[in-house]
């Protein structure tokens, strides 16, 4: 007779020492493979911890959200994602759930709820937030769990992740799977911290600590915990304790800790003692697990089986899925020729770049209620620091204009779960200097997400961030020009305008686009131009540049306010005789190499021109090819100019020297022309 | 399906191991499970276990190091 007080179910408990098994069933099989040599890959053990996932497996569905480590193939398994298509991702196969590109520590699989695996300590937080926030925007009841280790609590990004779920109270739960290890540091040495879960209660929520070793209780504390979190009364944060039994990575025992201690710990492990729980409770005969057991080694040994036959994913793959299109990928000798914006509505209003880009805001939201505007001082009265949302908090509501707390972090992170979920976000970060302080979020997760994912997700969502620099005063972390970053990381697409008119087009560009998309808004044009912007939706295309002036001597390549300088620069010229041609890039990735070189063909001269630091900018990258694709076609070798190898200086003296001005290009352009 | 053996990857910085003894003979039949050779890194010795059942057939002397990755026999 099944014993009835228990505190669970007997068939739950059943399910749950079900996934436990197949869990375990999948660890041996990996450490067995790994041992034997019979395949390599890097493998973090989550032996120890196979009763939190198995427990929660039975309280979620797939449609519910979750976002985990590369320690998180227990979670995978519980998750529901295929075992076939994971095995082979982390074989790096074609066959891989994400085509074998992000491998075991970045599974993304949408079909069974698993979002997001990420290999950056604790930054998967701040995107649950987003993955949570659209769940509540579209009024469904989905939660989104997100787990991270114990030595996750250290980092910012969960800080900065809690405090905001918890001002906005977002249907998510912070699963902290404290084994008691952060790689090879046991927990007192890193924290004074009696626990993690008073973290939550210090920033206004519950906060939980829970035997994530006992499914019984575990399985009676999270079945609240989902519930109230699924009822909308805020996040939740869990510390389910564990133990870390194997290594850090790779295969075996954990090595921190003596033989005595560890037999302690694996005495304690959830595995054995749910079996024995079973057959002391009358619930399975010994003879059942067994076949509990078979059945799960049958299943992983079949699904590595037929993994390992997929093909390792080939090298044409390289490129796809670094964008949606793969023609926006720089690359050398393929230069796409992209049509031109056409004719634009002929109705216009005088307006400046603030006023374009709140044009633009306002007529996406209009459009597409998922487009949604998050930031800090976003809201009204003020619209931004800059005031480019002016009154549209007033008019959309604040679930669609979001003030957040100080915490880049968050904010990108919120934008690019949102979007992962298929919304359209815009985030606003208010000077480029404070990428410094997201760019794990913008680069290593925004860029990567659709490659990582073999575009199994993307993320359609939208930066747009001030730039100081040319109006002094600001000094070195408000002036800088961060494009070179942002360039260099594959995945992420930059525009940067020039005038209010291509600010308006562009950013509808952006909000509409498929990937992410940085727009840079230089603070120097915010205000001071003004022009006749078209009323009404229109698009300036990315990665077509346009001709601003047209010249014959040497043409003139810049982006950005320094459109501007190379226009007065031109000027000038003329009056010395040097016809120069100004090509505005607008859009800096995808670039426009075709009418590049078609304008440098036409003149045989090139001056790439950028506030940018010289040295290593992405006027190096143009001269480059243009030498290589037209040498022996120019007049004299294509030049850069940027600015020199300095922070921005408060000395108003220097800044005004230490970027290019009209006067320093045409001093730069004489010296090329007699060349 | 032969089943390549090479040197394994047991943690993330080891590049080499030591094929110290091949304890399964050439040709002579394996089982999933039993210990088949004894691999020596500069931390440990184990005894590594055959992956799957079948015949066992050296590719590689023991008694030397070896890159990770590197085959040293094959079970068919
Ligand atoms: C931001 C960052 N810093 C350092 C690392 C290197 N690293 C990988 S795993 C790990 C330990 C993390 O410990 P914990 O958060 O407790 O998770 P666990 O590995 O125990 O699951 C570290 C430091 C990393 N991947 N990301």
């Amino acid at each position: 007779m099944a014993q009835t007080n228990l505190g669970i179910e007997p068939q739950t408990l059943k399910a749950i020492y079900g996934e436990m098994a197949r869990i375990r069933a999948v660890d041996t099989a990996i450490q067995a493979g790994l041992s034997a040599g019979k395949f390599t890959f890097t493998y973090w053990p989550m032996t120890g911890q196979e009763c939190i996932p198995a427990t929660i497996s039975q309280l979620i569905t797939s449609r519910d959200y979750m976002v985990t480590t590369y320690r998180g193939i227990h979670d995978q398994v519980a998750k529901g994602v295929d075992l076939v298509g994971m095995f082979a991702e982390a074989l790096g196969r074609e066959g891989g759930v994400n085509k074998g590109k992000g491998g075991s520590p970045h599974i993304s699989d949408p079909s069974s709820g698993s979002m997001v695996t990420t290999a950056i300590v604790g930054a998967g937080t701040p995107i649950a937030n987003g993955l949570a926030i659209a769940a509540k925007e579209r009024g469904e009841d989905r939660v989104t769990i997100v787990n991270f280790g114990d030595g996750a609590t250290s980092i910012g990004a969960v800080h900065e992740a809690m405090n905001l779920a918890g001002i906005w109270k977002l249907p998510v739960i912070f699963l902290c799977q404290n084994n008691q290890w952060g790689e090879y540091t046991p927990v007192p040495e890193y924290t004074a911290s009696p626990d993690f879960a008073v973290r939550a209660q210090a920033l206004g929520f519950a906060g939980h600590v829970l035997d994530g070793n006992d499914p019984v209780t575990f399985h009676a504390a999270m079945k609240d915990v989902i519930a109230s979190v699924r009822r909308g009364d805020g996040p939740v944060f869990v510390e389910a304790r564990t133990y870390r039994l194997g290594l850090h990575a790779g295969v075996g025992d954990n090595k921190s800790v003596t033989k005595e201690e560890l037999a302690v710990h694996k005495a304690r492990a959830p595995f054995d003692n749910t079996k024995a729980l079973l057959i002391s409770a009358g619930i399975c005969d010994a003879e059942e697990l067994v076949k509990i057991e078979a059945a799960a080694k049958a299943e992983v040994e079949a699904a590595i089986a037929k993994a390992m036959e997929s093909n390792p994913t080939p090298e044409s793959e390289t490129i796809i899925d670094v964008f949606a299109d793969s023609d926006c990928v720089p690359r050398r000798g393929h230069y796409p020729i992209r049509s031109a914006e056409g004719d634009l509505p002929g109705e216009r209003k005088t307006m400046s770049m603030v006023e374009a880009i709140r044009d633009a805001q306002h007529i996406a939201m209009t459009k597409n209620p998922e487009v949604f505007i998050l930031g800090e001082d976003v809201g009204d009265p003020p619209g931004g620091v800059f005031g480019t949302n002016k009154g549209l908090q007033d008019e959309f509501g604040p679930n669609r204009v979001r003030p957040t707390p100080i915490a880049e972090q968050a904010i990108i992170g919120a934008a690019l779960g949102a979007s992962i979920a298929g919304m359209r976000p815009i985030a606003e970060i208010m000077f480029t200097d404070f990428f410094g302080v997201c760019l794990d979020q913008i680069a290593n997760h925004a860029a990567k997400q659709r490659y990582m994912s073999g575009s199994a997700t993307h993320a359609p969502m939208t930066i747009r961030v001030q730039t100081g620099g040319g109006v002094g005063g600001f000094g070195a972390q408000h002036s800088q020009s961060t494009e070179a970053w942002l360039l260099h990381t594959p995945g992420i697409k930059v525009v940067y305008p020039s005038n209010p008119l291509d600010a308006k087009g562009l950013l509808l560009s952006a909000i509409d686009d498929p990937d992410p998309v940085v727009m840079l808004e230089s603070m120097k044009l915010l205000f001071t131009q003004k022009a006749e912007v078209p009323l009404g939706d229109y698009r300036i295309p990315l990665g077509v540049a346009s001709t601003k002036r047209e010249g014959t001597d040497i043409s003139l390549i810049s982006y950005g306010w320094q459109v501007q300088q190379c226009l007065e620069a031109a000027e000038v010229l003329a009056k010395e005789g040097v016809s120069a041609e100004v090509i505005d890039l607008r859009s800096l990735v995808p670039i426009d190499y075709c009418r590049i070189l078609d304008s440098v063909k036409k003149t045989g001269r090139a001056l790439v021109v950028h506030a940018a630091v010289e040295f290593c900018g992405l006027g190096a990258e143009i001269c480059s090819t243009i030498n290589e694709e037209l040498w022996g076609k120019l007049k004299s070798p294509a030049i850069r100019f940027g600015a020199e190898y300095a922070p921005m200086a408060y000395s108003s003296v220097i800044e005004a020297s230490q970027v290019p001005s009209a006067k320093s290009i045409v001093a730069r352009v004489l010296a090329a022309v007699k060349h | 399906m032969a089943i390549t053996l090479t040197i394994p990857k047991l943690e993330m910085s080891m590049s080499e191991g030591t094929l110290a003894e091949w304890i399964v003979a050439d040709g002579a039949e394996v089982k999933t499970g039993d210990f088949i050779y004894i691999l020596e890194t500069d931390k440990t010795a184990r005894e590594v276990e055959s992956p799957s059942d079948g015949i066992l057939r050296h590719k590689a002397p023991a008694g030397e190091t070896y890159d990770v990755g590197t085959e040293i026999g094959e079970i068919v």
